[in-house]
Protein backbone atom coordinates (compact mmCIF):
# COMPACT_ATOMS: atom_id res chain seq x y z
CA UNK A 1 0.00 0.00 0.00
CA UNK A 2 1.24 3.43 -0.91
CA UNK A 3 -1.67 5.25 0.59
CA UNK A 4 0.38 8.14 1.91
CA UNK A 5 2.40 8.78 -1.19
CA UNK A 6 2.31 12.52 -1.86
CA UNK A 7 0.61 13.47 -5.05
CA UNK A 8 1.39 16.41 -7.27
CA UNK A 9 -1.61 18.30 -5.99
CA UNK A 10 -1.29 17.02 -2.45
CA UNK A 11 -4.80 15.67 -2.18
CA UNK A 12 -3.88 12.04 -2.21
CA UNK A 13 -1.66 12.69 0.75
CA UNK A 14 -4.32 14.68 2.59
CA UNK A 15 -7.05 12.23 1.68
CA UNK A 16 -5.09 9.26 2.89
CA UNK A 17 -6.67 5.89 2.25
CA UNK A 18 -9.82 7.47 0.88
CA UNK A 19 -8.03 8.68 -2.22
CA UNK A 20 -5.77 5.71 -2.59
CA UNK A 21 -8.47 4.15 -4.71
CA UNK A 22 -8.43 7.04 -7.17
CA UNK A 23 -4.78 6.29 -7.83
CA UNK A 24 -5.57 2.59 -7.98
CA UNK A 25 -8.19 3.25 -10.65
CA UNK A 26 -5.61 5.20 -12.62
CA UNK A 27 -3.22 2.27 -12.27
CA UNK A 28 -5.87 -0.20 -13.47
CA UNK A 29 -6.34 1.85 -16.61
CA UNK A 30 -2.57 1.70 -17.15
CA UNK A 31 -2.34 -2.01 -16.44
CA UNK A 32 -5.13 -2.86 -18.87
CA UNK A 33 -3.78 -0.61 -21.61
CA UNK A 34 -6.84 1.62 -21.45
CA UNK A 35 -6.20 5.12 -22.71
CA UNK A 36 -9.66 6.46 -21.98
CA UNK A 37 -12.76 5.20 -20.25
CA UNK A 38 -16.25 6.12 -19.18
CA UNK A 39 -16.32 6.14 -15.38
CA UNK A 40 -19.24 4.67 -13.45
CA UNK A 41 -19.12 5.18 -9.70
CA UNK A 42 -21.33 4.29 -6.76
CA UNK A 43 -21.58 6.05 -3.39
CA UNK A 44 -18.16 7.18 -2.14
CA UNK A 45 -16.68 6.07 -5.46
CA UNK A 46 -17.88 9.50 -6.56
CA UNK A 47 -14.87 11.00 -4.83
CA UNK A 48 -12.45 8.93 -6.88
CA UNK A 49 -14.29 9.64 -10.12
CA UNK A 50 -14.15 13.38 -9.32
CA UNK A 51 -10.41 13.16 -8.69
CA UNK A 52 -9.84 11.39 -11.99
CA UNK A 53 -12.00 13.91 -13.85
CA UNK A 54 -9.94 16.78 -12.46
CA UNK A 55 -6.49 15.20 -12.49
CA UNK A 56 -6.65 12.83 -15.47
CA UNK A 57 -9.10 14.67 -17.72
CA UNK A 58 -7.51 13.24 -20.86
CA UNK A 59 -8.48 9.75 -19.74
CA UNK A 60 -12.12 10.36 -18.87
CA UNK A 61 -14.70 10.20 -21.66
CA UNK A 62 -17.63 10.66 -19.34
CA UNK A 63 -18.62 10.08 -15.75
CA UNK A 64 -21.77 8.54 -14.27
CA UNK A 65 -22.42 8.95 -10.54
CA UNK A 66 -24.92 6.61 -8.86
CA UNK A 67 -26.03 7.32 -5.29
CA UNK A 68 -23.08 9.69 -5.00
CA UNK A 69 -21.93 10.05 -1.39
CA UNK A 70 -19.64 13.03 -1.10
CA UNK A 71 -19.93 15.90 1.39
CA UNK A 72 -21.53 18.49 -0.87
CA UNK A 73 -23.94 20.22 1.47
CA UNK A 74 -25.46 18.70 4.57
CA UNK A 75 -26.01 14.99 5.01
CA UNK A 76 -28.59 13.37 7.25
CA UNK A 77 -28.78 14.56 10.85
CA UNK A 78 -29.36 11.07 12.22
CA UNK A 79 -26.01 9.98 10.79
CA UNK A 80 -24.15 12.49 12.97
CA UNK A 81 -22.99 9.98 15.58
CA UNK A 82 -19.66 9.69 17.40
CA UNK A 83 -17.42 7.27 15.53
CA UNK A 84 -14.33 7.13 17.72
CA UNK A 85 -15.77 7.18 21.25
CA UNK A 86 -17.18 4.04 22.87
CA UNK A 87 -20.79 3.66 21.84
CA UNK A 88 -23.51 4.32 24.39
CA UNK A 89 -26.39 3.18 22.23
CA UNK A 90 -26.84 0.27 19.85
CA UNK A 91 -29.84 1.75 18.05
CA UNK A 92 -29.88 3.02 14.49
CA UNK A 93 -26.90 5.00 13.29
CA UNK A 94 -25.25 4.79 16.73
CA UNK A 95 -23.96 1.53 15.30
CA UNK A 96 -21.83 3.51 12.85
CA UNK A 97 -19.03 3.33 15.40
CA UNK A 98 -15.62 1.72 15.24
CA UNK A 99 -16.05 -0.07 18.55
CA UNK A 100 -19.43 -1.41 17.56
CA UNK A 101 -17.97 -2.69 14.28
CA UNK A 102 -15.30 -4.59 16.17
CA UNK A 103 -17.89 -6.05 18.55
CA UNK A 104 -20.78 -6.70 16.16
CA UNK A 105 -19.51 -6.73 12.60
CA UNK A 106 -22.40 -8.68 11.07
CA UNK A 107 -25.08 -6.75 12.92
CA UNK A 108 -23.62 -3.47 11.70
CA UNK A 109 -23.53 -4.75 8.14
CA UNK A 110 -27.15 -5.92 8.38
CA UNK A 111 -28.21 -2.52 9.69
CA UNK A 112 -26.20 -0.55 7.18
CA UNK A 113 -27.49 -2.45 4.16
CA UNK A 114 -31.06 -2.31 5.45
CA UNK A 115 -30.64 1.46 5.17
CA UNK A 116 -29.04 1.14 1.74
CA UNK A 117 -31.91 -0.96 0.40
CA UNK A 118 -35.04 0.79 1.58
CA UNK A 119 -37.10 -0.66 -1.27
CA UNK A 120 -39.43 -3.57 -0.44
CA UNK A 121 -38.34 -7.04 -1.57
CA UNK A 122 -34.64 -6.36 -1.12
CA UNK A 123 -33.71 -9.40 0.94
CA UNK A 124 -31.43 -10.76 -1.78
CA UNK A 125 -29.33 -7.60 -2.33
CA UNK A 126 -29.10 -7.20 1.46
CA UNK A 127 -27.89 -10.79 1.83
CA UNK A 128 -25.40 -10.28 -1.00
CA UNK A 129 -24.03 -7.08 0.49
CA UNK A 130 -23.69 -8.46 4.00
CA UNK A 131 -21.82 -11.42 2.53
CA UNK A 132 -19.45 -9.11 0.68
CA UNK A 133 -18.98 -7.02 3.81
CA UNK A 134 -17.96 -10.15 5.69
CA UNK A 135 -15.25 -10.78 3.10
CA UNK A 136 -13.31 -7.88 4.57
CA UNK A 137 -12.73 -7.08 8.23
CA UNK A 138 -13.94 -4.34 10.55
CA UNK A 139 -10.32 -3.23 10.87
CA UNK A 140 -10.18 -2.48 7.16
CA UNK A 141 -13.50 -0.65 7.26
CA UNK A 142 -12.26 1.42 10.19
CA UNK A 143 -9.05 2.34 8.39
CA UNK A 144 -11.01 3.48 5.36
CA UNK A 145 -13.56 5.44 7.37
CA UNK A 146 -10.87 6.99 9.53
CA UNK A 147 -9.29 8.84 6.63
CA UNK A 148 -10.50 12.40 6.24
CA UNK A 149 -12.68 13.52 3.33
CA UNK A 150 -11.46 16.18 0.95
CA UNK A 151 -12.92 19.61 1.67
CA UNK A 152 -16.23 20.49 0.05
CA UNK A 153 -14.55 23.30 -1.89
CA UNK A 154 -11.97 20.84 -3.18
CA UNK A 155 -14.67 18.45 -4.37
CA UNK A 156 -16.55 21.27 -6.07
CA UNK A 157 -13.30 22.34 -7.72
CA UNK A 158 -12.72 18.86 -9.10
CA UNK A 159 -16.27 18.78 -10.42
CA UNK A 160 -15.84 22.14 -12.12
CA UNK A 161 -12.43 21.16 -13.52
CA UNK A 162 -13.81 18.08 -15.25
CA UNK A 163 -14.52 18.60 -18.94
CA UNK A 164 -16.45 15.44 -19.76
CA UNK A 165 -20.21 14.82 -19.92
CA UNK A 166 -21.64 13.88 -16.53
CA UNK A 167 -24.76 11.94 -15.50
CA UNK A 168 -25.89 11.83 -11.88
CA UNK A 169 -28.39 9.09 -11.00
CA UNK A 170 -29.86 9.35 -7.52
CA UNK A 171 -32.75 7.70 -5.67
CA UNK A 172 -35.18 10.03 -3.94
CA UNK A 173 -35.33 7.60 -0.99
CA UNK A 174 -31.55 7.33 -0.60
CA UNK A 175 -31.12 7.08 3.19
CA UNK A 176 -27.31 7.08 3.05
CA UNK A 177 -26.67 10.15 0.93
CA UNK A 178 -29.57 12.54 0.41
CA UNK A 179 -30.79 13.41 -3.05
CA UNK A 180 -29.76 17.03 -2.46
CA UNK A 181 -26.13 15.90 -2.55
CA UNK A 182 -26.64 14.25 -5.93
CA UNK A 183 -28.30 17.44 -7.13
CA UNK A 184 -25.36 19.51 -5.80
CA UNK A 185 -22.93 17.23 -7.61
CA UNK A 186 -24.84 17.58 -10.88
CA UNK A 187 -24.75 21.34 -10.49
CA UNK A 188 -21.06 21.45 -9.55
CA UNK A 189 -20.06 19.26 -12.49
CA UNK A 190 -22.51 20.65 -15.04
CA UNK A 191 -24.11 17.24 -15.37
CA UNK A 192 -27.61 15.94 -15.92
CA UNK A 193 -29.56 14.64 -12.92
CA UNK A 194 -31.87 11.65 -13.18
CA UNK A 195 -33.97 11.06 -10.05
CA UNK A 196 -35.16 7.49 -9.51
CA UNK A 197 -38.48 7.58 -7.68
CA UNK A 198 -38.68 5.37 -4.61
CA UNK A 199 -35.12 4.17 -5.09
CA UNK A 200 -32.62 3.79 -2.26
CA UNK A 201 -28.86 4.13 -2.21
CA UNK A 202 -27.89 1.28 -4.54
CA UNK A 203 -30.30 1.27 -7.46
CA UNK A 204 -27.89 -0.64 -9.70
CA UNK A 205 -28.68 -3.75 -7.64
CA UNK A 206 -32.35 -3.04 -7.03
CA UNK A 207 -33.38 -1.46 -10.36
CA UNK A 208 -30.77 -3.00 -12.66
CA UNK A 209 -32.71 -2.72 -15.91
CA UNK A 210 -33.42 0.97 -15.41
CA UNK A 211 -29.79 1.68 -14.49
CA UNK A 212 -28.43 -0.44 -17.35
CA UNK A 213 -30.54 1.41 -19.88
CA UNK A 214 -29.47 4.78 -18.45
CA UNK A 215 -25.82 3.76 -18.68
CA UNK A 216 -26.24 2.58 -22.25
CA UNK A 217 -28.07 5.74 -23.24
CA UNK A 218 -25.33 7.86 -21.65
CA UNK A 219 -22.51 5.99 -23.38
CA UNK A 220 -24.27 6.09 -26.76
CA UNK A 221 -24.84 9.82 -26.34
CA UNK A 222 -21.18 10.69 -25.81
CA UNK A 223 -19.46 12.74 -28.54
CA UNK A 224 -18.11 10.59 -31.37
CA UNK A 225 -14.64 9.39 -30.55
CA UNK A 226 -11.86 7.66 -32.45
CA UNK A 227 -9.90 4.62 -31.47
CA UNK A 228 -10.73 2.05 -28.82
CA UNK B 1 -76.24 -12.90 -9.01
CA UNK B 2 -74.69 -10.44 -6.62
CA UNK B 3 -71.23 -11.90 -6.80
CA UNK B 4 -70.30 -9.83 -9.83
CA UNK B 5 -70.67 -6.51 -8.09
CA UNK B 6 -68.76 -7.86 -5.11
CA UNK B 7 -65.88 -9.05 -7.24
CA UNK B 8 -65.62 -5.72 -9.04
CA UNK B 9 -65.62 -3.81 -5.79
CA UNK B 10 -62.85 -5.92 -4.36
CA UNK B 11 -60.52 -5.51 -7.29
CA UNK B 12 -57.54 -3.29 -6.45
CA UNK B 13 -55.81 -1.27 -9.17
CA UNK B 14 -53.93 -3.68 -11.36
CA UNK B 15 -50.14 -3.89 -11.18
CA UNK B 16 -48.15 -2.71 -14.15
CA UNK B 17 -48.08 -5.36 -16.83
CA UNK B 18 -45.14 -6.30 -19.04
CA UNK B 19 -47.58 -7.24 -21.79
CA UNK B 20 -51.25 -6.59 -22.36
CA UNK B 21 -53.62 -9.14 -23.89
CA UNK B 22 -54.47 -9.09 -27.59
CA UNK B 23 -57.99 -10.27 -26.85
CA UNK B 24 -60.13 -10.93 -23.81
CA UNK B 25 -63.65 -12.00 -23.02
CA UNK B 26 -65.99 -14.00 -20.86
CA UNK B 27 -67.47 -17.44 -21.27
CA UNK B 28 -70.65 -18.19 -19.38
CA UNK B 29 -71.69 -21.61 -18.11
CA UNK B 30 -74.77 -22.05 -15.96
CA UNK B 31 -74.88 -18.35 -15.18
CA UNK B 32 -71.24 -18.23 -14.06
CA UNK B 33 -68.98 -15.95 -16.06
CA UNK B 34 -65.32 -16.88 -16.49
CA UNK B 35 -62.82 -14.31 -17.76
CA UNK B 36 -60.15 -15.26 -20.30
CA UNK B 37 -57.29 -13.51 -22.08
CA UNK B 38 -55.28 -14.28 -25.19
CA UNK B 39 -51.69 -13.16 -25.79
CA UNK B 40 -49.85 -13.67 -29.07
CA UNK B 41 -50.90 -15.64 -32.14
CA UNK B 42 -48.12 -18.15 -32.77
CA UNK B 43 -48.42 -21.91 -32.96
CA UNK B 44 -49.35 -23.96 -31.04
CA UNK B 45 -51.82 -22.63 -28.50
CA UNK B 46 -50.87 -22.97 -24.84
CA UNK B 47 -53.68 -22.97 -22.28
CA UNK B 48 -52.28 -21.89 -18.90
CA UNK B 49 -54.86 -23.23 -16.48
CA UNK B 50 -55.83 -21.60 -13.21
CA UNK B 51 -54.79 -23.12 -9.90
CA UNK B 52 -56.61 -22.93 -6.59
CA UNK B 53 -58.74 -19.77 -6.54
CA UNK B 54 -56.64 -18.35 -3.72
CA UNK B 55 -54.81 -16.85 -6.73
CA UNK B 56 -55.82 -16.00 -10.30
CA UNK B 57 -54.39 -15.79 -13.79
CA UNK B 58 -51.72 -13.26 -12.84
CA UNK B 59 -49.93 -16.26 -11.34
CA UNK B 60 -48.55 -16.67 -14.88
CA UNK B 61 -47.27 -13.11 -15.22
CA UNK B 62 -43.67 -14.25 -15.55
CA UNK B 63 -44.57 -16.78 -18.26
CA UNK B 64 -47.02 -14.93 -20.50
CA UNK B 65 -44.70 -12.27 -22.00
CA UNK B 66 -42.03 -14.84 -22.83
CA UNK B 67 -44.29 -17.56 -24.20
CA UNK B 68 -46.45 -15.12 -26.17
CA UNK B 69 -43.47 -14.15 -28.32
CA UNK B 70 -43.64 -17.62 -29.88
CA UNK B 71 -47.01 -19.12 -29.12
CA UNK B 72 -50.67 -18.30 -28.74
CA UNK B 73 -51.21 -18.15 -24.99
CA UNK B 74 -54.59 -18.44 -23.29
CA UNK B 75 -55.18 -17.83 -19.60
CA UNK B 76 -58.35 -17.60 -17.54
CA UNK B 77 -59.27 -16.68 -14.01
CA UNK B 78 -60.53 -19.71 -12.16
CA UNK B 79 -64.08 -19.26 -10.89
CA UNK B 80 -63.91 -17.73 -7.44
CA UNK B 81 -61.23 -15.09 -8.13
CA UNK B 82 -59.88 -12.51 -10.57
CA UNK B 83 -62.47 -11.17 -12.97
CA UNK B 84 -64.46 -14.41 -12.92
CA UNK B 85 -67.62 -14.82 -10.86
CA UNK B 86 -67.68 -16.13 -7.32
CA UNK B 87 -70.71 -18.40 -7.25
CA UNK B 88 -71.90 -19.62 -3.87
CA UNK B 89 -71.90 -23.28 -2.89
CA UNK B 90 -69.30 -26.01 -3.07
CA UNK B 91 -70.90 -27.62 -6.13
CA UNK B 92 -69.83 -24.68 -8.25
CA UNK B 93 -66.21 -25.58 -7.49
CA UNK B 94 -66.17 -29.28 -8.34
CA UNK B 95 -63.16 -30.35 -10.39
CA UNK B 96 -65.55 -30.94 -13.28
CA UNK B 97 -66.54 -27.27 -13.29
CA UNK B 98 -62.97 -26.09 -13.84
CA UNK B 99 -62.41 -28.70 -16.55
CA UNK B 100 -65.63 -27.63 -18.28
CA UNK B 101 -64.57 -23.97 -17.97
CA UNK B 102 -61.27 -24.82 -19.66
CA UNK B 103 -63.08 -26.52 -22.53
CA UNK B 104 -65.46 -23.57 -22.81
CA UNK B 105 -62.49 -21.20 -23.12
CA UNK B 106 -60.97 -23.37 -25.85
CA UNK B 107 -64.31 -23.32 -27.69
CA UNK B 108 -64.89 -19.60 -27.24
CA UNK B 109 -61.45 -18.78 -28.60
CA UNK B 110 -61.78 -21.16 -31.55
CA UNK B 111 -58.98 -23.36 -30.26
CA UNK B 112 -59.08 -26.91 -31.60
CA UNK B 113 -56.10 -28.23 -29.68
CA UNK B 114 -53.75 -26.84 -27.06
CA UNK B 115 -50.80 -27.65 -24.88
CA UNK B 116 -52.03 -27.54 -21.28
CA UNK B 117 -49.93 -26.03 -18.51
CA UNK B 118 -51.22 -26.53 -14.98
CA UNK B 119 -49.93 -25.62 -11.55
CA UNK B 120 -51.00 -27.49 -8.42
CA UNK B 121 -54.77 -28.06 -8.77
CA UNK B 122 -54.41 -26.84 -12.33
CA UNK B 123 -52.18 -29.85 -12.92
CA UNK B 124 -55.01 -32.07 -11.75
CA UNK B 125 -57.50 -30.37 -14.07
CA UNK B 126 -55.03 -30.65 -16.95
CA UNK B 127 -54.79 -34.39 -16.39
CA UNK B 128 -58.56 -34.73 -16.16
CA UNK B 129 -59.03 -32.74 -19.37
CA UNK B 130 -56.32 -34.68 -21.20
CA UNK B 131 -57.91 -37.97 -20.13
CA UNK B 132 -61.44 -36.92 -21.04
CA UNK B 133 -60.80 -35.04 -24.29
CA UNK B 134 -57.55 -36.38 -25.77
CA UNK B 135 -58.36 -34.92 -29.20
CA UNK B 136 -58.10 -31.40 -27.75
CA UNK B 137 -54.79 -31.84 -25.92
CA UNK B 138 -51.36 -31.82 -27.56
CA UNK B 139 -49.39 -32.20 -24.36
CA UNK B 140 -49.59 -31.48 -20.65
CA UNK B 141 -46.97 -29.72 -18.54
CA UNK B 142 -47.76 -30.23 -14.87
CA UNK B 143 -46.04 -28.03 -12.29
CA UNK B 144 -46.17 -29.29 -8.70
CA UNK B 145 -49.40 -31.14 -9.59
CA UNK B 146 -51.89 -31.64 -6.77
CA UNK B 147 -53.13 -35.18 -7.36
CA UNK B 148 -54.55 -36.72 -4.18
CA UNK B 149 -53.60 -40.18 -2.87
CA UNK B 150 -50.31 -40.26 -4.77
CA UNK B 151 -48.09 -39.80 -1.73
CA UNK B 152 -48.57 -39.02 1.95
CA UNK B 153 -48.90 -35.34 2.70
CA UNK B 154 -46.51 -33.84 5.26
CA UNK B 155 -47.61 -34.77 8.78
CA UNK B 156 -47.88 -31.14 9.84
CA UNK B 157 -50.78 -30.72 7.40
CA UNK B 158 -52.87 -33.28 9.28
CA UNK B 159 -55.60 -31.03 10.69
CA UNK B 160 -59.30 -31.43 9.93
CA UNK B 161 -60.62 -28.65 7.74
CA UNK B 162 -64.18 -28.43 9.02
CA UNK B 163 -63.80 -28.90 12.79
CA UNK B 164 -63.19 -26.14 15.29
CA UNK B 165 -59.61 -26.56 16.50
CA UNK B 166 -57.87 -25.57 19.72
CA UNK B 167 -54.71 -24.63 17.90
CA UNK B 168 -54.17 -21.79 15.45
CA UNK B 169 -50.50 -22.57 14.85
CA UNK B 170 -49.02 -23.61 11.52
CA UNK B 171 -51.22 -25.81 9.35
CA UNK B 172 -53.98 -25.60 11.95
CA UNK B 173 -54.70 -22.35 10.16
CA UNK B 174 -55.83 -24.42 7.16
CA UNK B 175 -59.31 -24.57 8.66
CA UNK B 176 -62.62 -23.08 7.55
CA UNK B 177 -63.33 -21.51 10.92
CA UNK B 178 -59.94 -19.88 11.03
CA UNK B 179 -60.32 -18.57 7.48
CA UNK B 180 -63.58 -16.88 8.39
CA UNK B 181 -61.97 -15.27 11.45
CA UNK B 182 -58.41 -14.51 10.36
CA UNK B 183 -58.39 -14.67 6.59
CA UNK B 184 -55.36 -12.49 5.99
CA UNK B 185 -53.28 -14.32 8.56
CA UNK B 186 -54.14 -17.59 6.87
CA UNK B 187 -53.13 -16.15 3.49
CA UNK B 188 -49.81 -14.98 4.86
CA UNK B 189 -49.16 -18.39 6.40
CA UNK B 190 -50.10 -20.29 3.28
CA UNK B 191 -48.00 -18.01 1.06
CA UNK B 192 -45.02 -18.53 3.37
CA UNK B 193 -45.42 -22.28 2.87
CA UNK B 194 -45.95 -22.03 -0.88
CA UNK B 195 -42.85 -19.85 -1.20
CA UNK B 196 -40.38 -21.58 1.05
CA UNK B 197 -37.36 -20.25 -0.84
CA UNK B 198 -35.41 -17.28 0.56
CA UNK B 199 -36.03 -13.88 -1.04
CA UNK B 200 -39.70 -14.59 -1.80
CA UNK B 201 -41.19 -11.47 -0.21
CA UNK B 202 -42.56 -10.18 -3.52
CA UNK B 203 -44.17 -13.48 -4.47
CA UNK B 204 -45.67 -13.79 -0.99
CA UNK B 205 -47.05 -10.27 -1.17
CA UNK B 206 -48.57 -11.00 -4.58
CA UNK B 207 -50.23 -14.18 -3.38
CA UNK B 208 -51.69 -12.48 -0.30
CA UNK B 209 -52.98 -9.64 -2.47
CA UNK B 210 -54.62 -12.02 -4.93
CA UNK B 211 -56.10 -14.01 -2.06
CA UNK B 212 -57.67 -10.83 -0.70
CA UNK B 213 -59.45 -10.33 -4.04
CA UNK B 214 -61.73 -13.19 -3.13
CA UNK B 215 -63.43 -13.94 0.18
CA UNK B 216 -62.93 -16.59 2.84
CA UNK B 217 -66.49 -17.81 2.17
CA UNK B 218 -65.62 -18.39 -1.48
CA UNK B 219 -62.36 -20.09 -0.60
CA UNK B 220 -64.19 -22.44 1.78
CA UNK B 221 -66.51 -23.38 -1.09
CA UNK B 222 -63.53 -24.15 -3.36
CA UNK B 223 -62.14 -26.43 -0.68
CA UNK B 224 -65.39 -28.42 -0.44
CA UNK B 225 -65.91 -28.96 -4.18
CA UNK B 226 -65.76 -32.53 -5.46
CA UNK B 227 -62.30 -34.02 -6.03
CA UNK B 228 -61.22 -37.58 -6.87
CA UNK B 229 -62.32 -39.84 -4.03
CA UNK B 230 -59.82 -42.69 -4.18
CA UNK B 231 -56.37 -43.66 -5.34
CA UNK B 232 -57.95 -46.03 -7.87
CA UNK B 233 -59.88 -43.15 -9.38
CA UNK B 234 -56.75 -40.99 -9.68
CA UNK B 235 -54.69 -43.82 -11.14
CA UNK B 236 -57.39 -44.60 -13.70
CA UNK B 237 -57.39 -40.98 -14.87
CA UNK B 238 -53.60 -40.82 -15.06
CA UNK B 239 -53.40 -44.06 -17.05
CA UNK B 240 -55.88 -42.71 -19.59
CA UNK B 241 -53.59 -39.78 -20.49
CA UNK B 242 -52.16 -40.41 -23.97
CA UNK B 243 -50.42 -37.12 -24.74
CA UNK B 244 -46.79 -36.30 -23.89
CA UNK B 245 -46.45 -35.23 -20.26
CA UNK B 246 -43.84 -33.14 -18.47
CA UNK B 247 -43.90 -32.99 -14.69
CA UNK B 248 -41.88 -30.28 -12.93
CA UNK B 249 -41.76 -30.51 -9.15
CA UNK B 250 -39.73 -28.72 -6.51
CA UNK B 251 -37.99 -30.93 -4.00
CA UNK B 252 -38.63 -28.26 -1.37
CA UNK B 253 -42.40 -28.18 -1.99
CA UNK B 254 -44.07 -28.01 1.42
CA UNK B 255 -47.62 -28.01 0.06
CA UNK B 256 -47.53 -31.05 -2.23
CA UNK B 257 -44.46 -33.24 -1.78
CA UNK B 258 -42.13 -34.07 -4.65
CA UNK B 259 -43.21 -37.71 -4.42
CA UNK B 260 -46.59 -36.70 -5.86
CA UNK B 261 -44.98 -35.35 -9.02
CA UNK B 262 -42.77 -38.42 -9.29
CA UNK B 263 -45.82 -40.73 -9.10
CA UNK B 264 -47.72 -38.65 -11.66
CA UNK B 265 -44.77 -38.81 -14.06
CA UNK B 266 -44.53 -42.57 -13.64
CA UNK B 267 -48.22 -43.27 -14.15
CA UNK B 268 -48.48 -41.02 -17.21
CA UNK B 269 -45.16 -42.11 -18.68
CA UNK B 270 -44.09 -38.49 -18.49
CA UNK B 271 -40.70 -36.91 -17.91
CA UNK B 272 -39.90 -35.63 -14.43
CA UNK B 273 -37.78 -32.54 -13.86
CA UNK B 274 -36.87 -31.71 -10.26
CA UNK B 275 -36.37 -28.09 -9.26
CA UNK B 276 -33.72 -28.34 -6.56
CA UNK B 277 -34.76 -26.31 -3.55
CA UNK B 278 -37.92 -25.26 -5.37
CA UNK B 279 -41.09 -24.58 -3.40
CA UNK B 280 -44.69 -24.97 -4.48
CA UNK B 281 -44.90 -22.22 -7.12
CA UNK B 282 -41.65 -22.38 -9.12
CA UNK B 283 -43.21 -20.55 -12.07
CA UNK B 284 -43.15 -17.40 -9.92
CA UNK B 285 -39.91 -18.03 -8.07
CA UNK B 286 -37.84 -19.65 -10.85
CA UNK B 287 -39.47 -18.17 -13.93
CA UNK B 288 -36.54 -18.42 -16.33
CA UNK B 289 -36.03 -22.10 -15.58
CA UNK B 290 -39.73 -22.84 -15.94
CA UNK B 291 -40.07 -20.78 -19.12
CA UNK B 292 -37.18 -22.63 -20.77
CA UNK B 293 -38.60 -25.99 -19.70
CA UNK B 294 -42.00 -25.10 -21.13
CA UNK B 295 -40.48 -23.94 -24.40
CA UNK B 296 -38.38 -27.09 -24.65
CA UNK B 297 -41.45 -29.21 -23.97
CA UNK B 298 -43.54 -27.40 -26.58
CA UNK B 299 -40.74 -27.67 -29.16
CA UNK B 300 -40.37 -31.38 -28.39
CA UNK B 301 -43.95 -31.90 -29.52
CA UNK B 302 -42.69 -31.03 -32.99
CA UNK B 303 -44.92 -31.31 -36.04
CA UNK B 304 -47.91 -32.62 -34.21
CA UNK B 305 -48.20 -29.32 -32.39
CA UNK B 306 -48.54 -27.45 -35.70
Amino acid sequence: MRAREPDADGYVDRGGVKLHWARAADAVLDATGTDRAVLVSLSMGAMWALWLMANRPERVLGSVFIGASVPLGPGYDDRQQPFEEPYTSTEGWARYNRHYWLDHDRDFLGFFFSRCFTEPHSTKPVADSVGWGLETSPEVLIAESHAPWPEEATLRGWGAAGRCPVLVVHGDDDRISPLRRGAALAEASGGALVVLEGAGHIPLARDPVKVNLLLREFVEGLPARSGP
Amino acid sequence: MTTRATSERRRPPEQTRARHPDAEGFVERGGVRVFWERHGDGEPTLLLLPAWSIIHSRQWKAQVPYLARRYRVLTFDGRGNGRSDRPAGAGAYDDGQYVADALAVLDATGTRRAVLVGLSRGGRWAVELAAARPERVLGAALIDPALPFMAPLPREQGYPFEEELDSTEGWAKFNRHYWLREYRDFLEFFASQAFSEPHSTKQIEDMVGWGLETSPETLVATQLGAQPASREEVEAVLRRVRCPVLVVHGDGDRVRPHAVGAAVAELTGGALVTVEGGGHCPQARHPVRINLLLREFVESLGGMAR
